[in-house]
């Protein structure tokens, strides 16, 4: 399935890249990468990028590189933590709401519009915020403000799924609605919500790596690439490979998993189409 | 919404008191004091949601511990300018996004098809404040004709207070200086947003294209020999507006969350830079404000989208 088409292998190499990088660093730390990334070294500040240093220095002479892979683990936890916790907590809650329908159902989604009526952005500025600046309160201001689509995403599908001759069936041989929900219900829709999650890691990211940019994630000499690019946007015109660059590395993780989420939405149309 | 960031606000923080008053609480007991009376701290925690929201339909959304005037000022100055990057960047958002849909549903398959895809997908995948810095970039070494900070020329006084719109009050009073440096300095950002979100516009135009391309009306035209091009921009392209309307709201939300960023690496003195200073400055009852000025310039969005629906497709007018 990962071999899909020309764009679905892009899109798992890049993945497959970044989980891989985000895991090595997050497991070896310091010893996995070329320099230190907090090291100061005023002498080779400013370097272009060369072969000891692959994506130069930074304005104190930090290597560039370093500062990226130590970077990647923020990333890597936060977009997979807030997916995940948006699939099963919002996906239950939807597969809830969708069967049983009636007033827990118009509450479910009254709050979900709450959610939906102001830039996700906004909130999460807000919430960051009022938790105080850290990599793990960002994680948590984000989940708080992802779940509700994987709540409307998961509702539609047991909307269509309680209609469904095998649910009928299961509820009149007196099945508990605790398992139907469980077993009949949320368990199909779980590929639907892999699809989508998988499509929203790139979002993830690009939400995580804006808070993080306007400084509400981590604090200096931290490494974190939205924050990198802050640090280094004043030196655009003198260094501007500093802040391009893990710009570039941000763009490129989302639009990996767009791509990927993308071609997995295919594949599962496709075999949903054969059955 | 307000309830969650009021709560918010209130519980984490050990005394909501500093939280709302700033660092100067130890410095000036008696002003602390009158902050408790005038926000009621010593009340349960509904009582003083009670009273927040009180204040708010009279106008009153506190006073920001970090500007040091009331929030409502701060929201009015700043506003405007945001409206004005809105503006703009919704005529640019419309422009590109219809051009480049127009051309990936002509040549669907073929290179420009392929082109606004990669493109979409570049910007789709692209944070805002990096295509604001890549606009800084561009515009500053390549075509250095255009201001890249600032809402206004620091040497030119700002015309007076009539719509408070300051582009529309040059424009009324006739100051062409104040009307060209305000004009010039919101057209970067608002390009910036326009970049961030037209690729939603061309992705669904495009396939809403095809789809019509394919329908029984355009099969009729085909067989009464109308020349292809006259059916696509005539027939298809016609109809597909609609769509176009329809997205308007969302893509006010998405500009929305792009024009924060993209105000503050701008320096615009609109409404999301704004934000970014209060989040910065840790300022709650600016934050609070600014959330609830969002949600209701986005409730107001999606009415006007209703009423120009009705407008444009008379099938929906009576329902």
């Amino acid at each position: 399935m990962l071999a899909y088409n020309t764009e679905t292998k892009i899109g798992s190499t890049i993945a497959i890249i970044f989980v891989g990088t985000a895991l090595v660093a997050a497991i070896g730390g310091r010893h996995v990468l070329p320099y230190s990334p907090t090291q100061i070294n005023i002498g080779d500040a400013f370097k272009g990028p060369s072969l000891a240093h692959p994506l130069g220095t930074n304005y104190i002479g930090t290597d560039v590189l370093s500062q990226i892979i130590a970077g990647a683990p923020n990333d890597a936890m936060v977009s997979f933590f807030v997916v995940g916790f948006a699939s099963v907590f919002g996906g239950l809650f939807g597969a809830v709401a969708g069967y049983l329908a009636g007033w827990f159902d118009e509450a479910l989604m009254r709050v979900t519009d709450i959610f939906f009526g102001v830039p996700a952005i906004v909130l999460g500025i807000a919430i960051a915020v009022v938790l105080g600046p850290s990599p793990v309160n960002v994680m948590f201001a984000l989940a708080i403000i992802w779940w509700p689509a994987y709540a409307r995403l998961s509702r539609s599908e047991a909307l269509k799924l309680s209609q469904a001759n095998f649910v009928e069936s299961a509820r009149l041989s007196g099945v508990s609605t605790r398992r139907i929900v469980l077993r009949h219900i949320y368990r199909i829709a779980i590929p639907t919500l892999l699809v989508y999650a998988t499509l929203d890691v790139g979002t993830v990211v690009l939400a995580y790596s804006g808070l993080a940019y306007l400084g509400l994630a981590v604090r200096p000499p931290y490494p974190d690439w939205g924050f990198m690019v802050a640090q280094y946007q004043n030196y655009l015109f003198k260094a501007p490979w500093l802040a391009l660059t893990p710009a570039v590395i941000i763009v490129i993780v989302a639009a990996g998993f767009s791509l990927l989420g993308d071609g997995l939405r295919e594949a599962l149309q496709r075999e949903v189409g054969r059955q | 919404m307000s309830l969650i960031t009021f709560v918010l606000s209130h519980s984490i923080s050990s005394n909501p008191l500093t939280a709302w008053f700033g660092k100067g609480v130890s410095i000036d007991p008696a002003a602390a004091k009158a902050y408790i009376k005038e926000y009621h701290f010593n009340d349960p925690i509904y009582i003083q949601y009670f009273y927040y929201l009180d204040g708010v339909v009279h106008g009153n959304l506190g006073i920001s511990p970090t500007k040091g005037e009331p929030v409502i000022t701060a929201i009015a100055q700043t506003l405007p300018y945001t409206l004005q990057i809105i503006f703009f960047s919704l005529i640019f958002t419309v422009a590109i996004g219809l051009a480049s849909g127009l051309l990936a549903a002509r040549y669907a398959g073929k290179l420009p098809d392929k082109l606004s895809r990669a493109l979409y997908i570049i910007g789709f995948a692209s944070p805002p404040f990096f295509i604001a810095l890549a606009v800084i970039l561009f515009f500053t070494l390549v075509f250095p004709i255009l201001p890249t900070s600032g809402g206004i020329d620091v040497s030119i006084t700002p015309p007076p207070n009539i719509t408070y719109i300051p582009i529309l009050d040059a424009l009324i009073t006739g100051d062409w200086q104040a009307f060209e440096s305000l004009l010039s300095h919101a057209i970067l950002p608002s390009l910036a947003n326009a970049l961030a979100v037209y690729g939603v516009l061309t992705r669904i135009l495009r396939s809403s294209l095809l789809d019509l391309m394919k329908s029984n009306f355009v099969t009729a035209a085909r067989a009464r020999a109308i020349p292809e091009r006259k059916i696509f921009f005539g027939h298809a392209f016609k109809n597909s507006l609609v769509t176009v309307i329809t997205l308007i709201s969302l893509l006010f939300t998405f500009i929305l969350g792009s024009t924060i960023f993209v105000e503050y690496v701008f320096s615009y003195p609109g409404i999301g830079d704004y934000a970014v200073e209060s989040a910065l400055q840790i300022d709650y009852p600016s934050i609070l404000a600014i959330t609830l000025t969002f949600a209701l310039m986005i409730i107001l969005a999606n009415l006007v989208a209703d009423i120009l629906y009705a407008v444009v497709d008379p099938r929906i007018r009576y329902r």
